[in-house]
């Protein structure tokens, strides 16, 4: 019994029974994308035109909770979850109508170094120690230990893993959310191992990328994994023969596209990072002090085949040589590389300089070291995102703010041993722990109301 | 991950739960029957009886038990039959009706797609691309190409069609544009690589070869002007063509089609055309012509080189012929005239039709660079020109038209190479300007000269400067005279002296006449009174330079003021006290040299209406034994009369070499000057780099002659500023 100009633009939908009432407008919002989009589109609307001026009325033969709650995200843009609905319902229900990204939206915020929140700790089931762990651009992630890589979406269920013959995989990169890159290790006397892409979602191999050293297909042992922004794929490789060196394949067409052999005195097949510098249109190779005796640092120009800029701590005085840089990340600027030691101090280095030592920052001396000496500790590792300088140190993270990087926040999570990961991507940050292989994922709450 | 990417390998299945729940066998097929029928329903226009709520959840659960493929299948099958039965309807549509039911078709096509894809959009979102499937959308215009366009029924017809239409419009016929843009935008929704290969290649070929065929139909029977009308033309419609139907990447492929077989493949034949190519363009001041024939060549590559080159040789020959001409060498006023005319019209030409291109303007000033110097007396005309403007040409022009004309000598005075030639004349045409008091327009002096100054600097200008202050400090200096001194002088003749200082000034020295005792008696009293005003100087007097106004009074006592040169004023003095004087005798009371008194005499008696004297025997010349007579008959209507001297006005050919061996003269210490300052900071230099350096320093004021920078070098080394390296006889060295 509505006037005609008050039901304009209404929409009454009962769902499983319940009937809710809104407006046109508010599920346009959904987008034509969606299944309520599509609904109320022309289009599927053509007979009830004649009768315009009532209300229209659709069925929708689903749960009413879960859309209760889907039908308020679209109001309010907000995600509020009654505690009798279950994570996987809400999920499932979001599927259903097409609504699954706004869900995702709603859940975490842009990603802000200093107000992040431990959003859920996953509990691994690895036999071994975690390698790696990656954050997916979509907010997943995946963990690689032993010859396995565990892929969880960004509802942290796991998806089927990827297995590259089972071989102990080295290194993992998300190339994109759905393809995943793997660098498993060749085993003696098996062909196996090198560099794969796998689907994410499925899991399906899908492509293998090969080296070829005098027109005959090499096997060989991938260390680190980079892409830059054009679908070059990049891993350092130790080879049975000569392939020592930085192999590079077009993802486009699966080929090897080049290969960097590695010139006397530069550690290039045995890196255990490699980073793309957009700015400089060069790949930053950093081998580091576990895996071999002198840290080595180096930009590769591909376009002319040398090394742009290099630094090694081979020679540096003996009073300094217990620092050993472990872990190096070019920072986004492109102009300086940040290095950790084992004291957890942390230095740079100029790339605008050729031959430069390390400016090694003492004010900057992380947290203060609780250490629990029956705990295994690993060694520190650092990431950069945003103007922020983040660096994991046993079993906390702490974030670096500002252009003298001054300690903002610390991140401290699962009680499960230190961290011997972690990697930001998708808007979150997931740290692995080395013990249990839990790894812990941070993200941003949305802004506060007011 | 889709179309391009690397081959993949898929050779293990998802395997079925074996615990799942049994669903009615049945259940799949029933369910994919309503969807089928639904599909159908849609593209019989019949959706109004379809719930589309029913339908995704229909296809939602096909998908959830793991029916997903069977529901890609049907899908995929169902629409390749009813793709079969469109291909068939559009096959039998007659003539001009194809393109409309093809049209129609695809609209229908994709709307129904789109319901389709609504329906199925849990499918596109969940299976699709766990299974690495073509999402429902791209699935339906590929089949739509694979079965529609790509039928063999469909696809030479779809073309040719196209093709049959724009060349039906080519030859000025209205087609439906809408229709066409219909479409080319269903092709471009295909895929670019639809529209490029089986439209846009075929497009180019045709309209290759219609280009080339009317390009060689045109120029056979056209002009080149309007050529590259018709050539504009084409241009226009290809680029409205592409702007009404066709794909805004098509643009830059079909117009590079018709400049390359309309303009590029016949450039050179379209700019030697005769009676109607470039030369006859810029003959004629086509500026409409020109600025097509540069915009449509501007296209092409090498297209602006072609006219930039045959103008630049144009440029160069007429130049040559301007400046070699005898004939036109005659009036050096005309002469530049003529330049200026001529750089005139081409500027106008750059600036009208070749939208002020910078190269133009350059290979301009190159032409202009290169014919002007090939005249060496180019320097001395311009300079004569300016004396001309600067004496009576610029009377009543305004100050802005002043400006104008300056600028345009100055600008042919950068092209000279010889700028100390110039400075040269110019500060002889200044100084005669100056003494005789026929400057217009002190302003305009001063505006030549401070241009001179910009364009090369304080020093080329110092002398110049130095002359008008001369000129202002001898008018002080004679006001003072007057002032102090006119009790003593009473009513003698009227002295005006100019004191000029030695060096800035071309004067010659020449020894004085005797001057008539009156003017010798306040001549003697300036020069006592300058000398006491400033001690330590010396006068010497330029008879050769002064002028004088004389009052006399002839036979029938009628009076006339004659202005005549000092050296007239002379001459007719003696005549005072007698009547009649041999050559011999004025020679010898006057001390004229011989060539001046000759030429004094002959204007005082040879020429008609100015012969205040009388000569016997009566001839044109004047040979030593003619006498002199005072002529008692002169008449004259004028009471002023203004006796002038037989002037050279250009230079003759002795006199021309003269100032030629100055110049040469005067450009050793130059020279000599840079040298030094080159090997002062070079210490040690090879004997070409010191020819290169000197050259370029004094590019500004002249081209060197490596032959006299080599005698130069030689007489420094005889004077020891340098000297030859002991090992290495190409260098020098500088000795400090």
């Amino acid at each position: 019994m509505c006037t005609p100009a008050a039901g304009r633009g209404r929409v009454r939908l009962n769902v499983g029974g319940r009937v809710f009432e809104t407006t046109a407008a508010t599920l346009a919002g959904a987008g034509r994308d969606s299944m309520l989009g599509a609904m109320l589109d022309a289009a599927w609307n053509q007979g009830a035109e004649g009768e315009g001026e009532g209300v229209a009325e659709y069925f929708v033969d689903r749960d009413p909770e879960c859309f209760a709650v889907l039908l308020d995200l679209l109001r309010t843009g907000g995600l509020h979850v009654p505690p009798q609905i279950t994570e996987g319902a809400l999920c499932r229900e979001a599927l259903y109508y097409g609504l699954l990204d706004r869900v995702r939206a709603a859940r975490w915020g842009e990603f802000e170094g200093d107000r992040l929140r431990l959003a859920a700790s996953v509990a691994g089931r690895a036999p071994g120690d975690g390698t790696a762990v990656r954050a997916a651009p979509d907010g997943g992630c995946c963990v690689a230990h032993g010859g396995v890589v565990r892929v969880y979406n960004w509802m942290l269920e796991e998806r089927r893993p990827v297995y590259l013959d089972h071989a102990p995989v080295n290194d993992a990169a998300y190339l994109d959310e759905a393809t995943l890159l793997v660098a498993a290790r060749e085993r003696p006397g098996r062909r196996d191992g090198g560099v794969a892409a796998f689907s994410a979602l499925t899991g399906d191999l899908h492509h293998r990328f090969r080296i070829a050293h005098d027109r005959q297909i090499r096997s060989f042992t991938p260390g680190a994994l980079a892409f830059d922004h054009r679908c070059k794929i990049f891993a350092s490789c130790k080879g049975r023969f000569n392939e020592y060196g930085i192999g590079v394949w077009d993802y486009n067409t699966g080929d090897q596209a080049d290969f960097f052999y590695e010139p006397p005195g530069c550690a290039l097949g045995d890196a255990d990072k490699l980073q793309w510098l957009d700015g400089t249109n060069t790949l930053m190779v950093t081998t580091m002090f576990p895996r071999t005796d002198n840290s080595f640092i180096s930009l590769l120009d591909f376009r002319d085949k040398n090394v742009a800029w290099s630094w090694s701590d081979v020679g540096t005085p003996a009073s300094l040589e217990d620092k050993h840089v472990l872990h190096a990340i070019a920072m986004e600027d492109g102009r300086s590389v940040c290095v950790i030691n084992q004291y957890d101090d942390l230095g740079f280095l100029d790339l605008r300089n050729n031959a430069v030592g390390v400016r090694w920052r003492s004010r900057s001396k992380l947290t203060t070291r609780k250490k629990t000496h029956n705990e295994e500790t690993c060694y520190p590792k650092l990431a950069a995102h945003d103007g922020q300088l983040f660096a994991s140190t046993n079993d906390t993270i702490s974030v670096f703010s500002g252009p003298d990087h001054i300690l903002t926040s610390t991140l401290r999570g699962s009680d499960a041993g230190a961290i011997c990961d972690f990697s930001i991507g998708g808007d979150r940050l997931f740290a692995l722990h080395n013990e249990e292989n839990v790894f812990d994922v941070w993200d941003t709450p949305p802004p506060p109301v007011i | 991950m889709s179309g391009g990417g690397p081959p993949r390998k898929r050779n293990f299945k998802i395997e079925e739960f074996k615990n799942r729940v049994e669903l009615n066998p049945k259940y799949a097929e029933r369910t994919w029957k309503v969807l089928e029928h639904a599909i159908h329903e849609i593209y019989n226009h019949n959706a109004s009886g379809l719930s589309f709520e029913e339908l995704y959840r229909s296809a939602y659960n096909m998908v959830l038990h793991k029916y997903g493929e069977k529901l890609y299948g049907g899908l995929e099958s169902t629409m390749t039959r009813r793709l079969k039965e469109i291909s068939r309807s559009i096959e039998v549509a007659q003539g001009g009706l194809f393109l409309e039911e093809l049209n129609t078709k695809w609209m229908d096509h994709n709307k129904a797609l789109q319901m389709i894809r609504d329906i199925l959009m849990y499918m596109d979102r969940t299976y699709v691309p766990s299974s690495s499937r073509t999402p429902v959308h791209e699935l339906g215009l590929n089949l739509w190409r694979d079965h529609i366009i790509h039928s063999p029924m469909i696809h030479s017809r779809l073309l040719d069609t196209l093709l049959d239409l724009i060349h039906k419009e080519r030859m000025g016929e209205v087609i439906n544009r809408g229709l066409m843009r219909s479409i080319t935008k269903m092709l471009m929704d295909l895929g670019p690589a639809v529209y490029q290969d089986d439209f846009e290649k075929p497009f180019l070929e045709v309209s290759a070869s219609f280009y080339s065929g009317e390009s060689q139909e045109f120029i056979q029977c056209c002009d080149c002007g309007n050529y590259l009308k018709k050539s504009e033309r084409r241009l226009n419609e290809e680029m409205d063509r592409v702007s009404h139907y066709l794909d805004a990447g098509s643009e830059a492929k079909i117009t590079s089609v018709v400049e390359k077989e309309m303009i590029a493949n016949h450039m050179h034949r379209l700019v030697h055309m005769e009676n109607s190519g470039l030369v006859n363009m810029l003959i004629d001041d086509k500026y409409d012509d020109l600025a097509r024939m540069y915009n449509l060549f501007r296209r092409v590559t090498d297209g602006l080189l072609t006219i930039r080159n045959l103008m630049t040789s144009y440029l160069r020959e007429t130049g040559k012929q301007l400046v070699t001409d005898p004939e036109k060498l005659k009036d050096p006023v005309e002469f530049v005239q003529r330049l200026l005319n001529e750089k005139d019209k081409h500027d106008k030409i750059i600036n009208v039709a070749f939208g002020n291109d910078k190269t133009f303007q350059n290979a301009l000033n190159s032409s202009f660079e290169y014919f002007i110097n090939l005249n060496n007396r180019s320097p001395e005309f311009i300079s004569l020109y300016v004396d001309d403007k600067l004496r009576k040409g610029l009377k009543g022009a305004t100050e802005e038209d002043v400006e104008v004309i300056l600028d345009k000598v100055m600008m042919l005075f950068r092209y000279l190479q010889e700028k100390d030639v110039f400075e040269k004349y110019y500060k002889q045409h200044l100084a005669k300007r100056l003494l005789s008091g026929k400057t217009v327009s002190d302003d305009a002096e001063r505006s030549m000269i401070v241009k001179l100054k910009t364009e090369c600097g304080y020093q080329f200008t110092s002398k110049l400067e130095g002359m008008f202050t001369d000129m202002k400090t001898s008018q002080d200096t004679m006001q003072d005279f007057y002032a102090k001194k006119s009790e003593e002088l009473g009513d003698g003749p009227t002295l005006d002296v100019h004191i000029l200082t030695t060096g800035s000034w071309p004067t010659q020295p020449c020894p004085p006449c005797n001057l008539p005792p009156e003017i010798l008696t306040i001549c003697d009293k300036f020069r006592s009174y300058y000398l006491g005003t400033h001690s330590g100087r010396r006068l010497t007097w330029q008879t050769n330079m002064g002028t004088a106004d004389i009052k006399a009074t002839f036979g029938k006592g009628q009076k006339h003021e004659l202005n005549v040169s000092t050296y007239q004023m002379c001459v007719l003095m003696l005549f005072n006290s007698t009547d009649g004087l041999t050559y011999k005798d004025i020679e010898q009371y006057t001390k004229i040299p011989a060539s001046d008194l000759k030429r004094c005499l002959q204007s005082l008696a040879c020429v008609k209406g100015k012969n205040v004297l009388r000569k016997e025997p009566m001839s044109k010349d004047i040979s030593e034994d003619d006498t002199f007579y005072f002529n008692d008959k002169f008449t004259s209507k004028l009471v002023k009369v203004k006796i002038g001297t037989v002037v050279a006005q250009k230079e003759s050919e002795p006199e021309k070499q003269e100032t030629r061996q100055r110049v040469e003269e005067d450009r050793k210490p130059q020279i000599e000057a840079a040298i030094v300052r080159i090997m002062k900071s070079r210490r040690v230099l090879d004997h070409n780099s010191i020819v290169a350096e000197v050259t370029k320093q004094l590019q500004a004021r002249f081209l060197p002659n490596p032959v006299v920078i080599k005698k130069r070098i030689e007489s420094l080394i005889e004077r020891e500023f340098l000297e030859r390296d002991k090992t290495d006889r190409k260098l020098y060295t500088y000795l400090a």
